[in-house]
């Protein structure tokens, strides 16, 4: 143990300090510059905020509020919110600006601001700080205190060689461990039940499946959709288009998440968890033409309130276009067997190979039933019409479709050309590639359409997944003439290019540049262009109302007669989850109607 | 210096332990039964776990039991044990281990004044941190901090610039 | 004890003999105070009850303020259980970055104790040195974290950001102008000066018996003689990688245990420049997922660091929900703040009073919550 040192003198340094400059920064004279990573006023650019509220779930001392803005409307992906801060609960501890999902809240390096005003602590951050001055931008988000989960689970998939082999279903679904991963990606902010369609209950139903409660995501599904295998293998999926976590990084996979759900619920066990074990029957009868989604939608809500519900359908099973349309490997037929056996044991009644007009009409329902729900789709193909498209080898896609279903033969030549660029394009090129694929050991399929890629309305995923199956595509040309040999058969397709599709007010207006002329090697041809209803079962004894090619309806799906309703494709197109929403609206009229028996509001 | 699993062995041979886990690496928790509590911490404590950091209590509501967890140190095998009783909620006593550490006084009545619990020998409950406290021990789970916020203040309404 | 012949003395929250607020309340007769009983709770804010109810990333912001002189160790803890429980391994750079920026604090605390042991005895010039001197040290926290004194910066998983090598360097610096113009001052001013020599020189004794029954660590133990330290112990984030003495005194007056904080200072300097000579490259934290969504298993931890002052421990209890279960403080000085006032406290001169409280480190924001 050395002995301290001490000294009189050594308290003496101080006095050095005499002659040297203060090391106090003399406020407001002098002013001291933040770090570059300091935490000051907020400033939120209100053009990208989209008012999800994330800024305010993540708050721990609940300072921000979402309040509605007058100029600010909502929108499809954007609430009418903004976030309100109030500074005299906020601890600056950025959370909020870590996890916002668009990034358009931002730290400033101001920290002063004086009033003696208390009310004026709390308001709305817009580009200037509550100083009302341009400030430079203080702490960023980066990668590293990223608080979201940007990107997606992969979902398993065929590869293009094998799946190209058999109509075997292509996406293999989730795992447990990867579907909980997948749901508490989302943040719940519930922009997407607005932009759906039938405003499904998303955020509660992934909640569901992170909480390992598949009970509660059926019910929450059920609430607003009664065909979920299907659309959880083939919905549009206006949800993932605007979610908000999409914004940064990957949309959630919602589509995949609600097929998790209901993949992994025993049919057996959906009476009980849904509660429809036993229904109280109310003595009133509705018919329902057309067993397809819009139909099966009304059928469905109808009998949960208690009707007498039957349906006429003009082919030997129900589905529609969901069965006779979209191919097996898109959605397999046991998957939309589950949800239509579900709607079948509520009692609803079936009618199989019942036309409406032919083998029974409007007038003979209309006497035995209360109300009358027409949802007949658009079952005809329509054709271009260019010279030639009368020779034996031009087909509808919407027949060939068909007939795959029904497991009838078809016929298939070595080289098709496809002519339209819609998801029904899509369809059957892919199909009969793999039919190609099978009786050739070769695909040669092309498909030409009007519009260049970058319009072409087919999904992105289903152009290239067709092109990695061996589809080639010409898009951006026009159909001229299929040009016909001497022995009757096909030998080419003639196209020229086409300059626009649309014209200045965005009408369908085509233009085409007759100098550009391209011909395609072919012996047959599949016309996809677009589809046409048949509603002469109607019109021949009634005299209903229309808006251009479609019916006019209320809000209610109620037409000019006040008994008839109608539904689906032949009212609003153009997917399952519009026709869907369409049924459930028209239950509620039917049943407003029945009650009251007068036009429904 | 011991091992975690020499540890083991030896209070495994020696107490009469209820469960152990080793739960990491330096860092195991036994639990005893109520009566045997105190005689095994005399018996640690000889074994050279001098260093009582604290005294925890958790409560678990649904099983209906209070959980005492002393949390043990010793500088020569360098683990950290965290010995563990259950005592039931519904009587919620215990006795005091005054005897053994002195600091162990004031961990006991800070758990009194938090969750109610009355050691049997330690003379001096009073309120140590909490002041003049009316409602159930605040640390309980069946206390619920916004309904008594709601009850006991106002809240001043203001609306933020226009 | 005839109280007829005592003067009550509430020593109380507000004085600027007591670090904190904090009030002894103590019977004296004469010059010497015979018995002794602690007066806390006028910091209690709740913290242990508002952690339940929020979920894991929210009470990041939260558990700094539980001790004001010293925020970072209460993030390292909470982190620390949380990895323990969930068992996350961390990116390597991480843990060298928390060891400096935990050093870093070390270094402020001490000299901002150094400097409230001298206010109580009246040197006031080294007080406004040591507030002066740790305003250099916010200056590179605000740098590196966007904070002074609560720095939010240390989460589960890793670090907030990264450092520069720019900032690296001026970490060196700053190092290079404390040990070689600021301590020395500090040195002549406070540790040769023999008015402050006698004052403190076997003034407020703690022996080892006492300190080991009460569970007393930190420089107060070191300063009767063992060489303990949570840092050796049970070593966490990147201190294995490093070489540092733990320096000890045999006395166990207030004069050792200054001397201690003194040279803790010298080794801290020497332990971050290792830290920042091999710091490795790559990421400084783990995504964890969706932060509205973290969870952990089912499962408990008490998980200790080597504060300022001694061992700083938390006991977290998770039931794999979303919030935690419970969260138990276990603050440096409970012991000496509650027991140690009504046990050590008597005998001791009232003018010695605000000495003993001030040495021993007592930080009345931990024991309070």
């Amino acid at each position: 143990m050395s002995k301290d040192k001490s000294s009189i003198f050594s308290p003496a340094v101080s006095f050095k300090n005499l002659f040297k400059k203060p090391e106090t920064i003399k406020v407001p004279e002098e002013n001291k510059k933040t770090a570059k990573r300091y935490r000051g006023f907020h400033i939120n650019d209100l053009d990208k905020c989209i008012g999800c509220g994330t800024c305010s779930e993540i708050c721990d001392n609940k300072a921000i509020e979402m309040v509605e803005l007058e100029n600010v409307k909502t929108e499809l992906g954007q609430r009418n919110e903004r976030p309100k801060i109030d500074y005299g609960r906020c601890c600056w501890c950025g959370l909020c600006v870590d996890i916002c999902t668009t990034g358009s809240l931002q730290f400033t390096q101001d920290y002063t601001y004086i009033n003696h005003d208390a009310e004026s602590f709390s308001y709305i951050p817009d580009n200037k700080n509550i100083n009302k001055v341009e400030s430079e931008i203080g702490y960023e988000r980066d990668q590293y205190s990223e608080l979201l989960d940007l990107y997606r689970v992969e979902m398993q998939e065929l590869n293009a060689e094998s799946r190209v082999k058999s109509f075997m279903e292509i996406v293999k679904g989730f795992s447990k461990k990867q579907a909980e991963k997948e749901a508490s990606r989302c943040v719940e902010c519930d922009i997407c039940t607005e932009a759906c369609p039938a405003s499904m209950n998303i955020p509660e139903y992934i909640r569901g499946i992170y909480d390992e409660n598949l009970e509660e995501s059926l019910q929450q599904i059920y609430e607003d959709n009664p065909l979920p295998e299907v659309c959880g293998r083939i919905c549009t999926h206006n949800c993932e288009s605007i979610c908000s976590i999409g914004h940064r990084g990957e949309a959630v996979s919602i589509r995949w998440l609600k097929r998790y759900a209901v993949d992994n619920v025993d049919l057996a066990e959906y009476n009980k968890i849904l509660g429809t074990e036993k229904i109280h029957q109310v003595d009133k009868k509705v018919a329902i033409i057309g067993a397809g989604p819009a139909g099966l939608s009304a059928a469905h809500y109808l009998k949960l309130m208690g009707y007498q519900i039957t349906i006429f359908e003009a082919e030997s099973k129900a589905g529609g276009m969901m069965r006779y349309g979209i191919p097996e490997y898109r959605l397999p037929y046991e998957k939309l067997d589950k949800d239509i056996n579900y709607i079948k044991n509520l009692g609803v009644e079936f009618k199989f190979n019942t036309r409406i007009g032919e083998n029974i009409s409007l007038s003979d329902i209309k006497k035995d039933y209360d109300a009358v729900f027409a949802a007949t789709g658009l079952h005809n193909g329509r054709s271009t019409r260019i010279p030639g498209t009368e020779n034996n080898n031009v087909y509808q896609a919407i027949y060939l479709l068909k007939q795959i279903t029904k497991g009838k033969k078809i016929p298939l030549t070595k080289k098709i050309v496809i002519i339209g660029g819609g998801n029904v394009a899509m369809d059957i090129a892919r199909s009969l590639a793999r039919l190609q694929k099978k009786k050739y050991g070769q695909v040669n399929v092309l498909v030409t359409s009007l519009e260049t890629e970058d319009i072409m309305p087919a999904d992105q995923e289903e152009i290239e997944e067709a092109r990695a199956e061996g589809v080639d595509f010409e898009p951006g040309r026009g159909p001229k003439e299929i040009i016909v040999s001497e022995n009757g058969s096909i030998s080419q397709v003639c196209t020229n290019c086409c300059v626009s599709v649309f014209d200045e007010d965005m009408n369908f207006n085509p233009t085409f540049d007759d100098q550009d002329i391209q011909n395609y090697d072919c012996d047959m041809v599949v016309e996809a262009i677009g589809q046409a209803g048949d509603n002469s079962y109607i019109d021949d004894n009634y005299d209903i109302e229309y808006e251009g090619p479609r019916i006019k309806v209320n809000d209610k799906q109620q037409t000019s007669l006040s008994w008839l309703f109608a539904g689906g494709d032949i009212v609003r197109g153009p997917d399952v989850i519009n026709g869907i929403k369409t049924g459930h609206n028209a239950a509620q009229g039917i049943d407003y109607f029945l009650k009251n028996n007068q036009k429904s509001s | 210096m011991r091992s975690e699993n020499e540890l083991i062995k030896l209070l495994n041979r020696d107490l009469n332990l209820l469960s152990f886990k080793k739960l990491r690496k330096q860092n195991i928790s036994i639990r005893f039964e109520n009566e045997e509590l105190v005689s095994g911490l005399n018996y640690l404590k000889s074994q050279n776990y001098i260093h009582l950091a604290t005294i925890s209590c958790v409560d678990w509501i649904e099983d209906n039991q209070f959980e005492l967890i002393y949390q043990l140190f010793s500088y020569e095998d360098k683990i950290s044990l965290s010995v563990k009783t259950r005592i039931n909620r519904k009587t919620s006593k215990f006795v005091t281990i005054k005897n053994l550490w002195g600091v162990a006084k004031y961990y006991e009545r800070d758990i009194h004044d938090f969750f109610g619990i009355k050691f049997t020998g330690n003379d001096n409950m009073d309120e140590l941190i909490l002041e003049n406290w009316n409602e159930i021990p605040p640390m309980r789970k069946d206390f619920k901090t916004r309904q008594y916020v709601d009850k006991k203040y106002d809240w001043r309404q203001y609306h933020g610039q226009e | 004890m005839d109280k007829s012949k005592m003067t009550e003395m509430f020593f109380g929250p507000n004085h600027p003999g007591v670090p904190g607020n904090y009030g002894i309340n103590y019977f004296y007769e004469g010059d010497t105070v015979v018995s002794a009983e602690p007066n806390p709770g006028h910091l209690h804010r709740g913290f242990e009850k508002l952690m339940e109810e929020r979920e894991w990333i929210k009470n990041t912001p939260l558990v700094c303020r539980i001790c004001v002189m010293e925020p970072d160790i209460n993030e390292m803890v909470y982190a620390m259980g949380f990895e323990a429980i969930g068992k996350i391994d961390i990116p390597k750079r991480a843990t060298y970055i928390r060891s400096i920026i935990l050093e870093l604090a070390r270094i402020q605390a001490h000299i901002f104790s150094i400097g409230g042991n001298c206010g109580a005895i009246g040197l006031y010039t080294a007080m406004q040195w040591g507030v002066l001197t740790r305003d250099y040290i916010l200056d590179l926290f605000e740098e590196i974290t966007g904070g002074r004194v609560y720095h939010i910066y240390i989460r589960p998983g890793g670090v907030r950001h990264d450092i520069e090598d720019v900032t690296l360097q001026k970490i060196l610096d700053l190092l290079n102008d404390l040990e070689n113009n600021r301590m020395p001052e500090f040195q002549k001013l406070i540790f040769e000066n023999p008015i402050a020599q006698k004052r403190w020189k076997n003034t407020a004794i703690l022996n080892q018996e006492d300190a080991l029954s009460l569970g007393v660590t930190g420089p107060a133990l070191r300063a009767t003689g063992l060489v303990h330290d949570v840092r050796k112990l049970i070593p966490y984030a990147a201190y294995e990688q490093v070489d540092f003495k733990v320096p000890s005194g045999q006395d166990g007056d207030a004069w050792t245990r200054l001397k201690l904080k003194k040279d803790e200072i010298f080794q801290s300097i020497n332990i971050i420049r290792q830290l920042i000579n091999n710091i490795p490259d790559g990421p400084v934290s783990l995504n964890l997922g969706n932060a509205l969504k973290y969870k952990i298993p089912n499962g408990e931890a008490y998980v200790k660091i080597e504060s300022s002052r001694g061992e700083y421990g938390y006991y977290i209890v998770s039931d794999g929900g979303l919030k935690p279960y419970r969260v138990h403080v276990r603050g440096t000085s409970t012991p000496l703040g509650l027991y140690g006032v009504e046990s050590l406290l008597p005998g001791c001169r009232i003018e010695d009073v605000p000495i003993w409280a001030h040495s021993l480190g007592i930080c009345p924001p931990e024991f309070d919550r």
